[in-house]
């Protein structure tokens, strides 16, 4: 199966640009997740993959068949729907044989290969019932069941999890990676839970108004954030705007010596993740005096917030060596270079 | 103190109330008096008349005879010949609803579906429109048809002058239409015709297919819809194996509503139908209020009309049950 290629591609609604000039590729056998918060584009974007939106501009190319015009009941893709959209006149075992009864396969037959596809996905007894008579979770796989059952070029999957509990999410979440990888489907997953997205995917897609923030390996995106939307949507992270100086960030009095590639006197917004910042004892480099206002135990991590001199600040710590402190405790919190990202600041 | 001390110290138990006529009761009597004397009474003065007996030259008296319903089925010569005019004219009531029932929601159908795709604001002035043209009376609008479907300033009129006619005969559609009865040797000629009747009736009742069918249209999801389509059905497909399905207990209801109402269809019937295609509607007005002064036999016409319908109805119903079932 080829690369699904995007270029240029780009949606508007009347006046509403809901995606901006987009160039994308979904490589083949990988699953990829559309990440961002509702109203990004991330779900048009997939709609416009699927055949069901036609691009305002920019092309669709399935390695080097230009598949943009293509109706989307030519292109066999399969697609799980957020509401699944299983069709409540049939049975289970007749609606995972759908595509292949209009495809032309015998009826029989049909039935037999959905049969093998419910077995895929541990629904073989339910074959005959109706879809009412399905718990969420077992609707889900019936759709998936259905849309792998034309044997797809590219699987797409618009917020799946989102109407299953939080407990069958997660357990979901694994299933749909371990058949994926079982399958080896272009697969792309909208969704706005960045834990899904984590979880599932081998390249992240992170959205924002329309626009491509980054595309990168779930790791990459968390570590490596490339700009302070991406870092405040994946994950947490301490924000602070300061102004670039010679080797650090001054944020008022303080500054935080971290080397970055901006002009003097530009503005930024210097970003750490909760876990990278630490309390120490002794002063050093980037240590800043702090004073505990809150501690919340959240079970593997404790959470400390700081009032500090920089602004307000969570640390987060997840050992049990002597680190315990109680809310009113002066202390130092250290912010190692390695671990502090510096963004350009727009100023208003 | 004993246990009897405690119960001869114990307050006695509050007397009940006697009970009077509350306004509330007085209200869902007078109510239950006003639904019993308008609604009830006469249906069942119809029924109890249907067993009357007409009095020739005269009205009628109070009998309790079948020989009414005895006409209905085998004719009034009875036994020396059968004659079946009622039961045709019951057949023609059921072939003329039938037909403009289906027609109305066969064309209400692709209308409403366009309709919900609307926005909201031109959904409403639809909606608003619709809504209007029921507050007409089914008078009004025979009206309306008769001027437009008449021979001498209608539709026929119009395609004399604009050569339309000439134009039919010229490509051999003209002797087609005479066949079908639609035509004269001069020109075409839309009534009195089962054209006209079926046309007219289907009007009647077509924004009442467009108001029953909106809600479980509008409800439809869109993403069924869009389901089939990335799993390879083409629109055909769509409507035939999602979409009639999927509103497949709403159709059958809007039909057979339909249906039912335009059982009783009367002034299309009157001033669109051939004479030997009349209906028992008109049958039951030409003996209650026209010049046969037959009231027994009329009633018995609305006692069997009425069955009918319900028997239709139960049907109808037995078919929802068993769709639902499955």
């Amino acid at each position: 199966m080829p690369d699904l290629i995007l270029s240029g591609v780009s949606k508007s609604f009347g006046s509403t640009r809901a995606v901006d000039a987009t160039d994308l590729t979904f490589a083949q056998g990988q699953l990829t997740a559309l990440l961002g918060p509702s109203g990004c584009g991330k779900t048009t974007l997939l709609r416009m993959i699927a055949g069901l939106e036609d691009p305002t501009r920019g092309t669709i190319r399935l390695g080097d068949e230009d598949i943009t015009g293509l109706p989307a009941h030519k292109r066999k893709f399969g697609m799980v729907f957020q509401s699944f959209a299983l069709f409540p006149h049939y049975s289970v075992r007749e609606n995972v044989a759908y595509s292949l009864i209009i495809g032309g396969m015998a009826k029989p037959e049909a039935l037999d290969k959905a049969q093998t596809l419910l077995d895929t996905v541990q629904l073989s007894k339910f074959g005959d019932r109706r879809i009412g008579e399905l718990s969420g979770g077992q609707r889900q796989r019936v759709a998936i069941a259905r849309a792998l059952a034309q044997e797809p070029q590219v699987f797409l999957l618009d917020e799946p999890m989102s109407a299953l509990d939080a407990k069958l999410r997660e357990e979901m979440q694994v299933e749909l990676r371990l058949l994926q990888q079982r399958l080896g489907i272009t697969t792309i997953v909208v969704t706005h839970d960045q834990r899904e997205a984590m979880t599932m995917a081998d390249t992240i897609v992170v959205m924002s108004n329309g626009r491509v923030e980054q595309v990168a390996p779930p790791k990459e995106i968390y570590h490596k954030p490339a700009n302070a939307f991406v870092a405040d949507f994946i994950g947490k992270a301490n924000f602070f705007d300061g102004v670039y100086r010679k080797d650090g960030v001054e944020i008022g009095e303080q500054a935080v010596h971290v080397p970055a590639n901006f002009a003097a006197g530009s503005p930024v917004r210097l970003a750490i993740r909760p876990e990278s910042a630490c309390l120490v004892t002794e002063p050093g480099q980037n240590c800043i005096d702090a004073q505990i206002s809150f501690v919340r135990d959240l079970g593997p991590v404790r959470e400390y917030h700081l009032r500090t001199d920089i602004g307000p600040l969570i640390v987060e710590y997840a050992g049990t060596d002597g680190m315990e402190r109680v809310a009113g405790d002066k202390t130092l919190v250290h912010l190692p270079v390695e671990a502090l990202r510096v963004y350009p600041r727009a100023v208003a | 103190m004993t246990i009897a001390d405690d119960i001869k110290m114990a307050p006695a138990a509050p007397k009940t109330p006697a009970k009077g006529v509350t306004p509330k009761a007085a209200l869902y009597a007078v109510l239950s008096a006003v639904m019993a004397v308008f609604c009830i009474v006469p249906f069942i003065l119809v029924i109890v008349i249907s067993f009357g007996r007409k009095v020739d030259g005269a009205g009628w008296v109070w009998a309790f005879t079948f020989d009414n319903y005895q006409r209905f089925f085998v004719g009034i010569l009875w036994p020396d010949e059968v004659t079946f005019l009622y039961l045709q004219q019951l057949g023609y009531s059921f072939y003329f609803a039938i037909i403009a029932s289906v027609l109305a929601v066969l064309t209400a159908l692709p209308f409403t579906l366009l309709l919900t795709r609307l926005k909201r604001r031109t959904q409403a002035i639809w909606l608003v429109f619709i809504l209007a043209s029921l507050s007409m009376s089914e008078v009004f609008i025979v009206m309306g048809w008769d001027i437009l479907l008449s021979n001498n300033s209608g539709l026929p009129k119009l395609f004399q002058v604009t050569g339309l006619t000439q134009w039919l005969k010229d490509v051999g559609w003209f002797q087609i239409l005479r066949e079908m009865g639609l035509a004269n040797p001069r020109n075409v000629k839309f009534k009195p015709s089962e054209f006209a009747t079926i046309l007219t009736m289907s009007y009647l009742v077509w924004p009442y297919a467009v108001i029953l069918l909106y809600p479980a249209l509008s409800r439809l999801d869109p993403s069924l819809s869009e389901a089939a389509r990335t799993m390879g059905a083409g629109r055909w497909t769509i409507t035939r194996t999602v979409t009639l399905p999927s509103i497949r207990l709403p159709l059958m209801g809007t039909t057979l509503l339909l249906f039912v109402f335009l059982l009783g269809s009367y002034v299309s019937i009157s001033v669109f139908a051939t004479p030997d295609k009349q209906t028992t509607a008109v049958a039951i007005y030409s003996n209650i209020r026209g010049s046969n002064l037959d009231a027994p036999f009329g009633s018995a016409q609305a006692v069997i009309l009425l069955i009918s319908a319900s028997v239709c109805l139960y049907f109808g119903h037995l078919l929802n049950s068993k769709a639902e079932a499955r």
